[in-house]
């Protein structure tokens, strides 16, 4: 048994923003209130006005499950530990991607032995542009299937596997991006794109994807996940999609809410990224979006790169950023600066990716798993100074952020803590 | 029910679709069949009924077992046979179908039995040629002969199909047997259901007046009667289903399964069988179960008496007096 006292209890799910204590105890929340007294052999901690959260979910994490390295699963969850995240999700391109049920294997003797809790995805496609074993990658453990971040050209191959995985009602994950105008680009059309002389392609791709999505969801009946829209047009087609009562959910990667375009301008390798960044008008729209609750999940798309395959001329860089410990301060941070209650941000990271996936974390009520976040919201902290969990490349260096992570309890147990 | 002082003769010449038939029909070919199962059944001489006539068989698409038992069927009644096989005759010299078939129609014959890979072939030669025509199958529109050899099969078994709940798994999207099924069967009043992949369900199948479901273990709940489909190999290699293995497991028929069917549910295939696929090696060998050689039986019987009532050689032809329990036996309960 724990009991966290002088907290600011934070839950997203009911919007309670209030001082308050709580306390845990076999890997559930057991009590809350705004004054509990201490029971014997109990360990109480003193959070000193902190932040006390659900702990983030993280709907879309590449990191490879056969890797040891800064690009494995295990550094990732430490990470995910390090940064607040008691839930991850492997992307479906994660290492060598997640094609079969074999390869779940991996994934699952990963899960057994990490701090936070590990799902993972299954790609939908094979490299001979076929439908994967669906029905056998969801038995053996897959949360939800997708195209892996490469979408999908062929308009009835997409049909199919949106009627094949809606069939055992499972959530596909599709990249939104036109093939044929993203193909061999690496930056979104602008002056600045074109002046840089990068290959570019216009914000429309995304939106144009959408709709031919959103058009195929409409005619089998599927659920759709949008993975990662990031442009004023793409939201405004996803919108205009779920009015029309389909079954769709929005990502967006936390770098679109920080960055855009402008920062590719040094043609500093951080900033290559998939999608590429985006203009500051698609970056407010995305702000707009989260805060009138339109983002169902804002996912860290932590992607750790090699050193030597970031120390590259901007284009031929391989794109990706570490994120996993920026999640929860740049939400944060974005909060305070847009004037965003601390519980609408910090709900497309708890409550959200939860109803998406069903899980019973990301809400602080009693009888829910005790997976929780424990924060100073106030406290200014520089991404990459001090101890990082990953020092893989990340857009984050340097980035002044508000918000420092304390302790990290997953399943009841603490399994990060700063020091102090 | 009786219908005394009442006379129908079988008014077709042709069966091209089972949307043609009515349940008068259907009784009268199930009767005559039943003759013929029995005759063959004990080895009883053979009426040449057909003699005289000549039956061409037109088979664009390969058929073995099909092609087989149309033979089977017009030899035992003393018609003549002439395979003709598009395949190595004029077809491959540049010979339009147009042209085929009235060359056909110049021979005199008398029967046509037609399959091609293209829906309404078979009509269309009916249409051009004015001989009488017997859709051995066009694309994945309609076999007729198959599906009343299967409801023969299941009514032989039960006395009737009224109020059956029959399971079709597999791929019905391009399974002309399930669609001739479908029709047959709800013309019998049976209950239908279809499951399979959403890839392998033709969209809007829901309006076909069957229960459509995606997952086996609820699709068997209650059933007398599945029927597996063959899956074409070339549809698993991840176009429409990802393989061979995921299909056993999620839709495979095995006698697992079974326990959430009736406890006497029959098994029909309408061959040839994957094994290992569509249905379980030891539920495919359990002759308790399938039907699947019975089918084949029925299959001769039923296709002999559809070629005495389309060419009118049917001994007493019409019926009078007859007892339709058959197909009505569901509408007496309501």
């Amino acid at each position: 048994m724990m009991l966290f006292v002088n907290a600011r209890l934070v839950d997203p799910a009911t919007g309670l923003d209030e001082p308050g204590a709580l306390r845990i105890a076999d890997g559930e929340i057991a009590e809350m209130g705004g004054h509990l007294t201490t029971k014997e052999h109990e360990q109480v901690i003193d959070v000193k006005g902190a932040v006390l959260a659900p702990a983030l979910i993280d709907l879309r994490c590449a990191a490879d499950p056969g890797s040891t390295g800064v690009q494995g699963v295990k550094a990732a969850a430490h990470a995910a530990a390090a940064g607040g995240i008691a839930t991850l999700c492997l992307a479906p391109d994660s290492g060598d991607g997640l094609y079969r049920p074999e390869d779940f294997n991996t994934v699952n003797a990963a899960a057994s032995n990490s701090p936070v809790r590990l799902h993972a995805a299954a790609m939908a496609v094979n490299s001979r542009n076929g439908v994967t074993e669906i029905g056998l990658n969801l038995r053996a453990g897959a949360v939800l299937v997708g195209d892996g971040g490469a979408p999908i050209a062929d308009s009835r191959l997409a049909r199919n596997v949106l009627a094949y995985a809606g069939g055992f009602d499972a959530w596909v994950s599709l990249r939104p991006e036109d093939p044929g105008l993203s193909r061999d680009t690496v930056a979104t059309e602008s002056d600045l794109a074109m002046r840089l002389g990068l290959p570019a392609r216009p914000a429309l791709s995304e939106a144009i994807a959408i709709r031919r999505n959103t058009a195929l969801v409409n005619l089998t009946g599927a659920r759709l996940i949008l993975d990662r829209v990031t442009t004023s047009a793409g939201i405004e087609a996803a919108l205009e999609a779920r009015s029309n009562g389909l079954e769709i959910a929005v990502t967006t990667p936390i770098s679109h809410l920080i960055f855009n375009t402008i920062d590719t301008g040094g043609l500093d390798a951080r900033f290559r990224l998939d999608p590429p960044l985006r203009s500051e008008e698609d970056r407010l729209a995305l702000i707009e979006a989260l805060a009138r609750g339109r983002i169902d999940a804002v996912v860290s798309d932590h992607r750790a790169c090699l050193d030597e395959s970031k120390a590259r001329p901007f284009p031929e860089a391989a794109p990706g950023s570490a994120t996993l410990e920026a999640l929860l301060p740049a939400l944060n941070t974005l909060a305070q600066d847009s004037g965003l209650s601390l519980a609408e941000a910090l709900k497309p990271v708890t409550c959200g990716p939860a109803d998406i996936l069903g899980l019973d974390q990301g809400q602080l009520t009693e009888g829910a798993p005790a997976d929780l976040v424990i924060f100073d919201p106030d406290a200014p902290v520089v991404y990459g100074r001090g101890k990082m969990q990953c020092t893989s490349m990340s857009a984050f260096k340097g980035r002044r952020l508000l918000g420092r992570r304390l302790i990290t309890v997953v399943r009841g147990a603490i399994v990060h803590q700063m020091e102090n | 029910m009786e219908r005394t002082g009442f006379t129908y003769d079988f008014p077709r010449d042709s069966l091209l679709s089972v949307g043609d038939l009515n349940p008068l029909d259907v009784q009268m070919i199930f009767e005559r069949a039943r003759h013929h199962f029995d005759a063959a059944r004990h080895n009883e001489e053979n009426t040449r009924t057909l003699a005289g006539l000549t039956q061409i068989h037109l088979f664009f698409e390969n058929s073995t077992r099909t092609q087989a038992s149309f033979e089977i069927a017009a030899r035992r009644l003393g018609a003549d046979v002439v395979n003709f096989i598009p395949g190595n005759a004029s077809i491959s010299k540049g010979e339009s179908l147009n042209d085929t078939a009235l060359t056909l129609a110049a021979m005199r014959s008398d029967i046509l039995v037609v399959r091609h890979r293209a829906a309404g072939a078979a009509a269309h030669f009916a249409r051009v040629t004015g001989v009488p025509t017997i859709n051995a199958g066009d694309g994945a529109h309609e076999h007729p002969t198959q599906a009343l050899l299967d409801a023969f099969t299941l009514a032989r078994r039960w006395g009737g199909i009224g109020g059956k709940r029959i399971l079709i798994v597999g791929d019905i999207l391009h399974s002309r047997v399930a669609r001739s099924n479908i029709s047959l069967l709800n013309l019998l009043h049976a209950d239908v259901r279809l499951c399979g992949p959403a890839t392998l369900l033709p969209a809007d199948a829901d309006r076909w007046g069957v229960s459509v479901f995606h997952d086996i273990d609820e699709a068997l709940e209650g059933c007398d009667a599945v029927m597996a489909l063959r899956i074409q190999k070339e549809r698993m290699t991840g176009k429409l289903t990802p393989s061979d293995r995921e299909f056993a497991t999620l839709w495979g028929l095995t006698h697992q399964r079974l326990e959430r069917a009736a406890q006497d549910c029959l098994i029909m295939h309408p061959g040839p069988i994957n094994r290992g696929v569509e249905i379980d090696e030891a539920l495919a060998d359990d002759l308790d179960r399938t039907v699947i050689l019975e089918q084949v039986e029925s299959g001769v019987a039923v296709r002999s008496a559809i070629l005495e009532l389309v060419t009118g050689r049917a001994p007493n032809q019409s019926i009078a007096d007859m007892r339709t329990h058959d197909v009505d036996d569901r509408r007496d309960e309501a």
